[in-house]
């Protein structure tokens, strides 16, 4: 199969995606209460007061006109205006994001190196302390619950040494016209602690990965010819193990990051990093709808479109995933 | 062939971190269930709480004259016996909603199996939509829309959590459905609801069954999570998760051992869950019982 069917091919199949999580939403929102009631007072409104109100929401309109300017809204970015910060729910979410995208980033680029780094070493000399140690130090990773985690990040790196500040995102500057921590020295120090909290789960579940794919590629027959060559152990590791294993572990990075959006959600509120997910937690404490309905929208489509970019990724790398579909 | 049985046997002997793990989960589920008996005061009951001891550290003697081993909070309970307490309400919580969630999900899976079709494109088109989204997410949105509630989080996670067995148990279920016990039951006319939950759901749940312990602990940990960010059990019956996050806000001023001592506990259950739960699937597997 061509490539390009692949593409056109995994791209309406997001798009199906999108189209199903819509109708979901759009169910979701409309069983939960009679929305005229955030318009008009309860106690007080008349019947004229609540007929107008339908009319003006446009719920006098048959449902599948409906759901038709609820989708036309949201493609356009018109959550509605938030019933906190009067500003428009969309716009709010995007503000926001910057914090989040460099908070991840660098979470990532913490994880990545490490955790593969990590793998291949614990592989290598499977059996050994060194890689005992790492299977086990990365099952207990990954059994922390992450907002736990975060909290003794702070107790141990905040609290008990003054080291680190606890929360916050300290000094930004401005860069093409947004705000980032990392350009500064005080904000990449205040970064520290929230992105060792999104990278320690990321760090052990891409250290698992690589270890188990380096074990399996290390008793193929091109290592041990490479081996009987003479080649050096380090330049084995990694100009022939590294990009026999390289695949699945883009693949992870890719599909983590997606989920790092979503868990920012615990970290953020942790640290007050104020980025989206925090937005998210403090928009349903104030029963800010718009905004909550904005945030989710924006992480949902965010992870579908992650997850269908490291899928293309994917079939251009490996020929095998084009030619077997 | 002596070699590999005496390998096989080799990887069924328990290391002693299985054995801890699971001595500790027994004492879990012991303590919880003995709560009541065993807990140095009642959380819930406003008239055994001194208020006036808020926040006292490890090993402070309060005025009803027993011992705060691990102090108490910012409302003046005893740390153990909130803990104590949490454990009883984050074990029900989770298990209830790791059963529900996989009955919900084996009769859909298995009835997307048998009638085939229409049924099965759209349960199996609402299964990969969940998939393809962390947990966290789909638990969030669920809870958001819901409301906030035992009852309410109990059906998020089983929202969040059904789609894992519908997949497996489809899987099984369509090689089922093709052999002869099958026919047989549907030559004799049976009600197509007994043919389901009689003939074909037992035989298809044994994959998916092993999975419930593993999920059970992430059933822990995620409404251990929603409650930490306020989305979870109510305020005044706090499970382990909320026991921490109350104890956050006192963290920042030093105040330690308000949410270290329920985190630590929290962190033990899941653990132990997941090691057991982990060697719970394996020796059930078939696959590693072939010689």
């Amino acid at each position: 199969m061509p490539l390009i069917s692949v593409v056109l091919g995994r791209l309406s199949q997001a798009f199906l995606l999108l189209i199903a999580m819509s109708l979901i939403g759009f169910i979701g929102v409309h069983s939960v209460g009679n929305p005229v009631f955030n318009v008009v007072n309860i106690e007080t409104a008349t019947p004229e007061d609540i007929h107008a109100a339908t009319i003006a929401l446009g719920l006098d309109q048959p449902i599948w006109r409906q759901y038709l300017a609820f989708i036309g809204n949201v493609v356009s970015g018109n959550f509605g205006t938030s019933y906190i910060y009067h500003l428009p729910a969309f716009e709010l979410v995007m503000s926001k994001l910057p914090a989040t995208l460099e908070l991840a980033s660098i979470a990532m680029l913490i994880a990545a190196p490490l955790g593969t780094g990590l793998g291949l070493l614990a592989g290598r000399r499977s059996g050994t302390l060194f890689d005992r140690t790492m299977v086990k130090a990365s099952v207990s990773a990954l059994s922390i619950p992450s907002f736990w985690l975060a909290m003794m990040l702070i107790l141990v790196g905040a609290i008990l040494t003054g080291w680190f500040p606890s929360g916050g995102r300290g000094l930004t500057a401005s860069f093409l016209g947004q705000e980032w921590s990392f350009l500064t020295g005080n904000g990449l120090w205040h970064m520290v602690l929230p992105a060792l909290a999104l990278a320690i789960p990321n760090i052990a579940l891409i250290a698992r990965l690589s270890r188990s794919g380096t074990i399996e590629v290390e008793n193929l027959d091109f290592t041990r010819f490479c081996r009987a060559k003479g080649l050096s152990s380090r330049r084995i590791l990694l100009r022939h193990t590294l990009p026999n294993i390289s695949v699945p572990i883009v693949t992870i990075i890719g599909l983590q990051f997606g989920g790092m959006l979503a868990f920012a959600v615990v970290v953020e509120t942790i640290f007050s990093w104020p980025g989206v997910g925090k937005l998210l937690i403090d928009s349903i404490q104030l029963l800010d709808r718009p905004v909550v309905m904005a945030t989710l929208t924006f992480i949902a489509v965010a992870f579908v479109a992650l997850n269908a970019l490291v899928d293309l990724f994917y079939a251009v790398l490996d020929p095998r995933v084009r030619l077997s579909s | 062939m002596k070699a590999q049985i005496v390998s096989a046997l080799k990887r069924r002997r328990h290391g002693p971190v299985l054995t801890a793990s699971k001595l500790l989960l027994a004492s879990y589920i012991l303590v919880a269930i003995a709560a009541p008996l065993i807990a140095p005061q009642n959380p819930y009951d406003p008239l055994q709480i001194y208020g006036w001891e808020a926040s006292s550290p490890p090993g402070t003697r309060g005025s009803g004259g027993y011992l705060y081993l691990l102090g108490t909070d910012g409302l003046g309970r005893d740390i153990v016996s909130t803990i104590l307490y949490g454990l009883r309400i984050s074990l029900v919580v989770s298990i209830v909603s790791s059963a529900l969630a996989a009955l919900i999900g084996l009769t859909a899976g298995v009835s997307a199996a048998y009638f085939g079709k229409w049924v099965d494109i759209a349960i199996m088109r609402l299964v990969d939509l969940q998939l393809s989204l962390p947990t966290i997410l789909i638990a969030l949105i669920a809870i958001v829309t819901l409301g906030p509630g035992i009852d309410r989080i109990i059906l998020a996670l089983i929202i969040a959590q059904w789609a894992t067995y519908a997949r497996i148990a489809r899987g099984v279920a369509l090689s089922e459905a093709n052999k002869p016990y099958m026919d047989a039951a549907r030559l004799m006319r049976l009600p197509t609801s007994r043919i389901i939950f009689r003939h074909l759901l037992p035989n298809s749940i044994a994959p998916a069954v092993t999975l419930i312990p593993i999920e059970v602990g992430h059933a822990v940990a995620l409404e251990a999570t929603l409650s930490f960010l306020g989305l979870g059990v109510p305020i005044d019956k706090p499970s382990l998760g909320s026991a921490v996050a109350n104890g956050f806000q006192y963290l920042l001023t030093g105040q330690y051992w308000i949410s270290l001592f329920p985190g630590l506990a929290l962190f033990g259950l899941i653990a132990s869950i997941n090691l057991v739960g982990e060697d719970v699937r394996r020796s059930l597997d078939p696959r590693n019982h072939s010689l």
